[in-house]
């Protein structure tokens, strides 16, 4: 033992690893900072250094070249031996990722710890959030499938609306004038080189930061914080009671990172990797793209804003967001750090939480996209078939063949566009169902020019029958008997 | 909560990581991805039971069944159909009526090879009563153009065969629709109405050729009804089914 003790010693003299450990992990930190609020930090640096071990592993194998590139993706998922274990580990420690330092970030905001002296820090910390999201966003675009094809499509269009820089930052970004080969070559390099290569840098500077700084104590109500008296305070209450950040105040972080381990190796074990949806080709119709949950609610917030909202969202809210973001220590300068004395900061984060997780529920359900193989592929009920007439049957068979279930679902089954056409015959009578079919109206297409005068005929005598046994079609209020308009009302 | 404690917990974990991470070794883990759920191109895919499900479902219904139009599952209709009469179909569709042609060479969706599959599939369905007696009527008539059938004979048939149902002169009845509305019979051709006498609709209470009772309608008497369904067809139907099917 000694022996061994003397060797740490004669590697110590020359090395320091004691002053350098006195220095880091021994630093010393306020008891009230040991807290298990403050463990999300830490599991995000995890997740970091799972991506770092799984990725390069996967840069292994993977070929960031546009005919190449989907087959090792299938190459690892379904040849190379625990290839999809690797992919899975890879996809779940971003998912993980994603999800902490978004965790980090709110905890910090609540907390109030971002005030003086800590404002480069969350700036920093910002920078690291944005860092994360672009990894996660290359990330799924070198899987070059569906997803990532029309993904970058949305990206560069965004980009594209951007004044004066837009053309050459479209250009630059996809390598030409279109997603091309060259498009997949930038992003890989952005996703294992650029983005990284930054993400360390402002994590290096992160950490300098925390511990030149020390960890913020657990705020306290009616304990406001003095800028005067702020350092002398915190070393007096470091002198007092401070513990050392390891190994008396990370046991939490510790067991908490362990947590998060497991929780990965689970889900890549059980839920595995994301399966890639078809090569990236803008001919295959019959997709439905849908970016990683991340970014579900900035899809669908761009697929439900109304098109001249576009460009003032692009070119003005969300820089604004981003500027804010930075600002928020330059911003919030009350003195208070106790999220009960900080209503604003609670409801803030509450209003963006609830807004972002409808947004993506809706991303999810994406019902502005037709389903565009409903007409041949969801068959029309059977209850919607029996004890209908020959003409009935052949406007059902319309309804499909016209694809109006690319839009319309049937008892739920179908496309979310328009509404539910089970029950139609309630809303609308017989006269407003004809006009609705030729002239459109609401959101939908006039379809008068595809289609037959017989055609219609059959086909509204199809949705006439889409009632409940036990409810009355709707009639037309001038003729309340239930005649045809435009003829005298029968006795 | 006490260090030491912590430190065990981390331990604990730790060491369930490890062994999970060891066990994932055995590859054979539920989070493994199937080559079965593997993207298929469309175009690629030849499994009769996914074509089916995703093109002709639709409107013939799951299986083939209780959908409005022609039941493909039905095994009568199956055994009659022959593989190149259902491969015409498929791939050209009916003019005129809502059957869309589905060929690639005619701007559907579907290689050669799957129209094919499509064929071969649907015939399928009717091994079991294929060859059956008594022999049914030929599904497509020999050669309408020298023996169309005479409208005048054919209203009689129909009121022998299918009056009670569908009511006199086709109007429609208690138990059946109207089949001489003139959108149903300008968006019709003569040869679903031939397959629907001979095969019936038996997933929605419709007999075919042979009925619950007497003799059967014989093929004479099913080219004259088709062929006095098809002289009340507005002569100024837009959508006139110019292809009749065969």
């Amino acid at each position: 033992m000694n022996r061994l003790r003397a060797l740490g010693k004669w590697f110590d003299d020359r090395l320091a690893l004691g002053r350098l450990y006195d220095h880091t992990l021994g630093h010393r930190i306020p008891l009230s900072s040991a807290s298990a609020w403050y463990v999300f930090g830490s599991a995000t640096l995890l997740c970091l250094i799972i991506q770092l071990v799984t990725g390069i592993c996967l840069a292994l194998v993977y070929v960031p070249a546009p005919d190449q590139a989907y087959a090792s993706i299938e190459y690892l998922d379904y040849v190379q031996p625990l290839g999809w274990y690797l992919r899975a580990l890879h996809y779940w420690g971003s998912n993980f990722m994603v999800a902490l330092v978004t965790i980090h970030l709110i905890q910090v905001f609540l907390f109030g710890a971002y005030k003086y002296p800590r404002e480069l820090t969350w700036m920093v910390g910002s920078g690291l959030f944005l860092a994360t999201l672009g990894m996660a966003f290359t990330g799924q675009t070198i899987r070059f499938d569906q997803d990532a094809y029309w993904g970058v499509e949305i990206i560069v269009s965004i980009l594209g609306r951007l004044p004066l820089v837009g053309e050459y930052a479209t250009h630059l970004l996809q390598g030409g004038p279109i997603v091309g080969s060259e498009t997949l070559s930038r992003f890989f390099a952005l996703h294992v080189f650029v983005i990284p290569g930054l993400l360390i840098g402002l994590l290096v500077v992160h950490i300098r930061l925390v511990l030149v700084l020390g960890i913020s104590e657990y705020p306290e109500a009616g304990k406001p914080l003095d800028k005067e008296t702020y350092a002398e305070d915190y070393e007096a209450t470091v002198a007092r009671s401070g513990i050392r950040l390891m190994p008396e105040g990370g046991g939490k972080d510790l067991v908490f990172s362990a947590l998060i381990l497991t929780a990965i190796i689970l889900c890549a074990a059980f839920i595995g990797p994301k399966i890639p949806n078809g090569p990236a080709d803008p001919s295959l119709i019959h997709t439905v793209p849908r970016p990683d949950f991340y970014f579900l609610s900035l899809f669908a917030a761009f697929a439900l804003m109304p098109p001249y909202l576009e460009g003032f969202v692009i070119v003005y809210l969300m820089p604004l967001a981003v500027v804010l973001l930075f600002a928020v220590p330059f911003l919030s300068r009350g003195a208070e750090r106790h999220p009960s004395r900080r209503p604003g900061a609670v409801v803030l984060v509450v209003l963006v939480g609830v807004s972002l997780v409808t947004l993506a529920y809706e991303g999810v359900l994406s019902p502005w996209s037709p389903e565009m193989d409903a007409w041949s592929g969801q068959p029309v009920q059977p209850q919607f078939v029996e004890g209908r007439s020959p003409l009935e049957h052949v406007g059902a068979t319309l309804l499909q063949a016209k694809q109006c279930r690319n839009c319309h679902a049937l008892d739920g089954k179908g496309g979310k566009r328009g509404p539910d056409l089970a029950g139609v015959a309630m809303r609308l009578t017989p006269d407003q169902l004809v006009r609705q079919v030729l002239q459109g109206g609401g959101n939908m297409p006039a379809y008068g020019k595809h289609l037959a005068p017989h055609e219609v005929s059959a086909l509204v005598a199809f949705l006439e029958t889409l009632h409940p046994a036990n409810a009355a079609p709707a009639r037309n209020s001038a003729q309340p008997s239930g005649g045809v308009a435009g003829q005298p009302d029968k006795p | 909560m006490n260090r030491r404690l912590l430190f065990r917990m981390f331990r604990v974990l730790m060491f369930a990581a490890l062994v999970l991470g060891m066990a994932s070794g055995c590859d054979s883990l539920p989070g493994r991805p199937d080559p079965a759920d593997r993207y298929q191109r469309p175009d690629e895919v030849t499994d009769f039971t996914t074509l089916f499900a995703t093109n002709c479902s639709g409107c013939h219904g799951a299986e083939g069944r209780r959908g409005p139009a022609t039941p493909l599952g039905d095994p009568h209709y199956a055994a009659l159909a022959q593989p190149a009469y259902l491969e015409r179909i498929i791939g050209d569709g009916v003019g005129g009526t809502p059957m869309p042609p589905f060929a690639q060479a005619r701007g559907g969706n579907l290689t050669e090879e799957q129209v094919s599959v499509l064929a071969q599939g649907i015939r399928a369905w009717g091994a079991d009563v294929a060859g059956s007696t008594p022999t049914p009527p030929p599904l497509v008539a020999a050669s309408p153009d020298q023996n169309p059938g005479s409208p005048a004979r054919g209203e009689v048939a129909y009121a022998a065969f299918c009056a009670d149902c569908h009511g006199p002169g086709g109007a429609g009845g208690e138990k059946a629709g109207s089949l001489v509305d003139p959108a149903y019979l300008g968006l019709v051709s003569d040869q679903a109405l031939r397959t629907a006498v001979i095969v019936g609709r038996e997933d929605l209470g419709m007999p075919g050729w042979q009925a619950d009772q007497g003799r059967g309608i014989s093929a004479g008497e099913i080219s004259d009804v088709v062929a006095w369904l098809g002289s009340q067809r507005p002569s100024s139907a837009q959508g006139r089914p110019s292809g009749d099917g065969r």
